[in-house]
């Protein structure tokens, strides 16, 4: 009988491993900043009663799952993507009649003692079936219709976690637009998702009567610019008309439209006060138990930001030291331990301390990405730049909330916020990262 | 290759894409940390820092015998914060649950509201959801201890959603005794707003000593409106000193008693009374009392340091100067004119006509003609004014007491180059009018001539003492060596023992002791209605005994308008007496400090201590003893048949222990424990203890040992 070594560590990207692990451990120590209070440090840890003790038990558990992992053969993953998905959506779907609501959101289910986010689970699974549909070989996306394929298979969980009022997590659906476009979705798409961006972030700030004028200004520039071509071609001035005609009619209607229907008030009020202007409450169309839900959730999060700011402004270039930290020490930043973490580097740390950190994700991203490009399958690949896309999407997102840069969304910073769901959700998205890599050799499918 | 290119040029964009994403949220972070972070700084301190005052303890007055003049106790308030999450948790079960119970707890204390009142208001002012519920001012401290014990409240702070609010309030557990002399500490909040406390008597002249130093520290507010302090921002408060005055509480309730009585039967508006130990100078007791718009008298003002004319008490000043300067006797004959003598435009009465002409100038005295004072003054003084002033100088009669009581205000002395000075000034001087004293002033010279000429500085502080140990300690002060002549002194003695025996107060003169001194009745000043309302002020200023002074004592009443009874002698005189009797009963020769006084002879020991080291001695130089106080820890050893033998000394908790015979070590450890304040005295074993062994004492009690050999 051979005995058959099961070398797990063989392959292996220890980089990202390390980056991991010390990531983590980061995220455990500024919980342990933010949540101490004077008690036995030993104790806290052991006794597991403590949020930073819970997060070593959940960081132990993420280790054990991931060896778990790597011990899986990396054709499980290929095999079995599409059932995964199945299932994601089904406990998606679950979580309609069996939520129950904590802190405003309907996306958690409880049972025996435990509390699963399947929103958050389930970037795994559609990590893994977008993988498997772009590498599949009868796949051409450069087709519309498998563009629109992987376009619904990525915003299916993310409409359902809309409907569960968990926009946030629903946007980082969007982050895998990314690994569309890396496997080719046409640029045109990101272009034009950019501009309307930018259009519609230009509606928010300026004046309507101002952005028409401006609009029409660069439309006659383009007119002036492309007169030559225009002569030959006669269409392409009907097409700049065309698309001045939609900028101006997203600016004047579509935007106001979705505001004031589609959007819930608080959330409008929330985009508004990212791009830092007042949201004017209009009494005629708005109940009053709609405008009291606005003037809290405006005081809730341009407190949040505000105390958030106050803890990194007050960081200074070397930070305070750990457990100095005074705004973050008191429980002033609220959900500190989760979505707000990252100020409790900035307050502890400083200005050295926080472009560490960001450096660190940094770090982790390009390697991801290198990764990625050494994938000879492209199920690797397509996954590989899946997880990149998500890291990416969550720490822009959450860093850039915590400094006011975006408005507050409550997603957490990977591997480091407090929550054994979106711990374990990034440990088994590396770990198969990392499995798949050492399997780089293999042609999955 | 195109793809190849494609997708490098895809990959380069998402590179750059993250860069460019990092780099803006760096260059926030940046912005927020450097271009702005001092002004969140500042916010952060302006939002959670602020610097709380921790009051210090204010100290106690003392009596010379160590009771309590005026102390400070806590007081609560309490409050509720019905916002408390565990008051509130599981929509509102704790409190529901409690509620009852709470409120019977509370109708059982308080007895104000029966329980379903105060339930009503506890669930109203719940639904209300109030945060700081007023439910109960100045709670005592027992009460306190108890309601921390009630139902829902023995949960603590954060479930109950108690607050308790402690500050002190300064009691004085003698009531009115000295009040105004001790004085009051009150805090009383002024128009704009802001609390002023406000001093009078020793608690404002020794203000600085008794509240002690406010401590500081920083503190942070923490989410939930609590705080929390910056450790090592504290500045401790240090507590207030305490004093121990001169005043006896004896005497002092003696000599307010006995002012009271005669205030109440002559409707006086006001009166004081001073007791002053002849030797030291030291005030064992002051009384003030002023007639209140309800007919009550409570001690509003100072009056002993009140400046107002002195009247008769005064002429002893006259007779000094005059017998000083030698130029009489007391034999010399003066003529009294019947009562009536006219000088200049003004006429000159006796207040009490006796119809007398050729008297000696002794006579004048005792009978306190005007008329006769006015001549010798007119017959010595009018052409050498200054000579006469000298003599007031010398007695200290231009300057404060000295007496560090605020308030005391400064004698007036006329001068020959005032405006105001005219002929009558200098006679009217001789029986005490044109110049005004305060009382403390007259009672100063005459506390001079009891003491044989030497005057004292009177003082109310003996000690003062910082958590039970003496830090500064006054002792008597001479101010003046001699007043006059030995010859002098005899003559002015003689004379005011006549005031008693043959004088104006005959009629208080008794047999058991004698004692001296002067009365006064003067026509006082209303305002600008001037002399026409006929107020007198009646005084009495002597010494007592007589032969050997051990006390002297003034006593000063402003009686109403048109008083029956005004004359000095009817007056003052009774309260006079009635303080001299009560003190020379209490055996006026010594103090009633010290309970036990062992006298020693050469066969008698009694050491006392801790055993242990009693029987290593004994051990160590091979002595036998004999042991009758198996099992105790602390012994007596006293000579029992020519051995000495160790007796079981018990020791409770409560109760004065019997420290004779101990070494100070000893002595100071058993009564520090029992938080008593020691003031010891002298050198060696304690040879005599203040408190009577077995007496009940209680915390804070100053108990005195006297150490010798």
């Amino acid at each position: 009988m051979s005995v058959r070594k099961p070398e797990i560590s063989k392959g292996i990207d220890w980089v990202l491993f390390w980056i991991y692990f010390i990531l983590v451990c980061i995220g455990i120590v500024s919980i342990f900043a933010a949540t101490y209070r004077n008690e036995n440090i030993l104790q806290g840890f052991i006794s597991f009663r403590t949020d930073y003790g819970k997060q070593a038990l959940f960081f132990v558990f993420s280790l054990i799952l991931g060896t778990v992992i790597l011990l899986t053969d990396s054709k499980f993953f290929t095999a079995t993507a599409n059932l995964f998905y199945a299932f994601g959506i089904l406990l998606l779907l679950l979580v309609f009649p069996f939520h129950t609501e904590v802190k405003g959101t309907e996306s958690i289910i409880r049972f025996s003692g435990f509390q699963i986010q399947p929103a958050e689970i389930c970037k795994i699974f559609v990590n893994l079936a977008l993988a498997k549909y772009l590498s599949r070989v009868e796949t051409d996306f450069s087709k519309l219709r498998s563009q629109l394929i992987a376009t619904a298979l990525v915003l299916t969980p993310a409409v359902i976690s809309i409907m569960q009022k968990e926009t946030g997590l629903a946007l980082v659906y969007f982050s895998f637009f990314l690994v569309m476009y890396r496997e080719g979705l046409p640029s045109a798409v990101l272009v034009i998702g950019f501009s309307l961006a930018a259009l519609v972030i230009a509606t928010l700030l300026l004046d309507p009567n101002h952005l028409a004028i401006f609009l029409t200004i660069i439309a006659l520039a383009t007119i002036y610019f492309l007169r030559k071509q225009i002569r030959r071609n006669r269409e392409l001035l009907v097409l700049i008309g065309a698309i001045w005609l939609v900028c101006v009619g997203i600016q004047r209607f579509a935007v106001p439209f979705f505001f004031n229907k589609v959007l819930k008030p608080y959330q409008v009020q929330r985009i508004y006060a990212t791009v830092g202007r007042d949201f004017k409450v209009d009494p005629k169309t708005m109940t009053e138990e709609d405008i009291k839900k606005i003037e809290e959730k405006k005081k809730a999060s341009s407190y949040n930001v505000r105390q958030s700011k106050i803890a990194i402004g007050s960081g200074g270039f070397m930070g305070k030291g750990l457990l100095k930290g005074t705004q973050t020490r008191y429980d002033f930043v609220p959900e500190q331990r989760t979505d707000f973490i990252f100020c409790t580097v900035g307050e502890g740390f400083g200005f050295a301390g926080s472009t560490v950190l960001l450096m660190l994700y940094l770090f982790m991203l390009f390697r991801i990405i290198f990764i990625a490009e050494r994938q000879r399958s492209t199920f690797s690949r397509c996954y590989a730049y899946g997880v990149a896309a998500v890291i990416f999407f969550h720490v822009m997102i959450n860093i850039g909330m915590t400094v006011g840069l975006v408005p507050v969304i409550g997603i957490p910073l990977p591997f480091m916020s407090y929550g054994g769901t979106a711990l374990i959700t990034f440990t088994i998205l590396v770990f198969i990262l990392i499995r798949l890599d050492a399997d780089r050799q293999m042609v999955l499918r | 290759m195109e793809i190849k290119k494609d997708i490098l040029w895809r990959v380069y964009l998402i590179f750059l894409g993250i860069v460019v994403f990092s780099l803006v949220i760096l260059g926030k972070a940046i912005y927020i940390q450097q271009a702005e972070g001092s002004y969140w700084i500042g916010l952060s301190d302006s939002l959670h820092l602020q610097y709380r005052e921790m009051d210090a303890d204010r100290g106690t007055i003392y009596s010379e015998d160590g009771s309590m003049l005026s102390s400070s106790i806590p007081f609560f308030d309490i409050r509720i914060d019905f916002a408390a999450d565990g008051l509130r948790e599981k929509n509102g079960k704790r409190f529901n649950t409690y509620v009852d119970s709470l409120s019977a707890s509370l109708a059982g204390m308080f007895h104000d509201k029966p329980a379903k009142t105060y339930a009503k208001e506890l669930k109203a002012a719940y639904k209300k959801k109030e945060r700081y519920y007023l439910l109960k001012r100045n709670v005592s401290f027992r009460q306190y201890q108890e309601i921390r014990e009630f139902p829902l409240v023995n949960q603590g702070r954060n479930k109950s959603g108690f607050i308790f609010e402690d500050k002190e309030k300064r009691m004085a557990p003698y009531g009115l005794l000295a009040n105004r002399t001790i004085g009051l500490s009150r805090e009383y909040v002024d128009e704009s707003g802001k609390t002023i406390s406000k001093n009078v008597g020793l608690e404002k002249a020794y203000d600085s000593l008794l509240k002690g130093v406010t401590g500081k520290r920083l503190v942070r507010r923490i989410s939930g409106g609590s705080y929390v302090p910056i450790e090592g921002s504290e500045i401790e408060p240090i507590n207030g000193k305490d004093i121990l005055t001169t005043i006896d509480v004896n005497i002092q309730d003696i000599t307010e008693q006995a002012l009271m009585k005669m205030m109440i039967s002559n409707e006086a508006e006001h009166g004081t009374a001073i007791v002053m130990e002849v030797k030291t100078g030291k005030i064992k007791a002051i009384a003030n009392l002023g007639r209140q718009s309800d007919g009550s008298y409570f001690e509003d003002m100072n009056y002993a340091v009140t400046k107002s004319e002195p009247g008769s008490t005064f002429k002893l000043v006259t007779m000094l100067s005059v017998l000083e300067d030698g130029y009489v006797h007391l034999n010399d004959k003066v003529n009294i004119e019947g009562g009536v003598w006219r000088v200049g435009t003004r006429t000159v009465y006796d207040s009490e006509q006796r119809g007398l002409f050729d008297v000696t100038v002794k006579q004048a005295f005792e009978l306190s003609s005007n008329v006769g004072m006015a001549k010798l003054m007119t017959q010595y003084y009018y052409r050498q004014p200054q000579s006469f002033l000298n003599h007031l100088y010398r007695l200290r009669l231009d300057t404060l007491t000295g007496l560090n009581l605020p308030g005391e205000t400064k004698p007036v002395i006329p001068t020959p180059k005032s405006k105001y000075w005219s002929a009558p000034t200098l006679p009217w001087m001789g029986f005490g009018y044109n110049l005004s004293l305060t009382p403390m002033h007259t009672l100063m010279i005459y506390n001079a001539i009891a003491n044989n000429g030497k005057m004292m500085k009177p003082y109310l502080v003996n000690a003062i003492m910082k958590d039970g140990k003496i830090i500064e300690e006054y002792e008597p002060t001479t101010l003046v060596e001699s007043v006059c002549k030995e010859s002098t002194l005899v003559q002015l003695k003689e004379c005011l023992e006549g005031v008693v025996t043959n004088g104006t107060a005959k009629a208080l003169q008794q047999p058991l002791y004698d004692f001296a001194g002067k009365t006064g009745t003067a026509l006082v000043a209303n305002g600008t209605r001037g002399y026409a309302d006929h107020i007198y002020q009646s005084s009495f200023a002597g010494y007592f005994p007589a032969t050997d002074p051990q006390y002297s004592c003034i006593v000063v009443i402003k009686n109403k308008p048109h008083a029956r009874v005004y004359y000095g002698g009817a007056v003052a005189g009774p309260v006079f007496r009635e303080i001299a009797d009560k003190l020379y009963s209490r055996n006026t020769a010594a103090h009633q400090l010290y309970a036990i006084t062992e006298k020693t002879d050469s066969n008698f020991y009694a050491w006392s201590g801790w055993k242990a080291d009693y029987e290593q001695v004994f051990n160590s130089m091979k002595k036998n003893f004999r042991d009758s106080a198996k099992g105790s820890e602390w012994t007596n050893v006293v000579n029992n048949d020519f051995q000495p033998t160790a007796r079981e000394l018990a020791i409770s908790k409560q109760a004065m222990p019997a420290v004779q015979g101990m070494g100070l070590k000893d002595a100071i450890f058993l009564l520090e424990n029992m938080k008593l304040k020691v003031v010891v005295r002298g050198r060696g074993k304690v040879k005599a203890q203040s408190v009577t062994a077995g007496a009940k004492v209680n915390k804070g009690q100053v108990v005195v040992l006297e150490l010798g050999a």
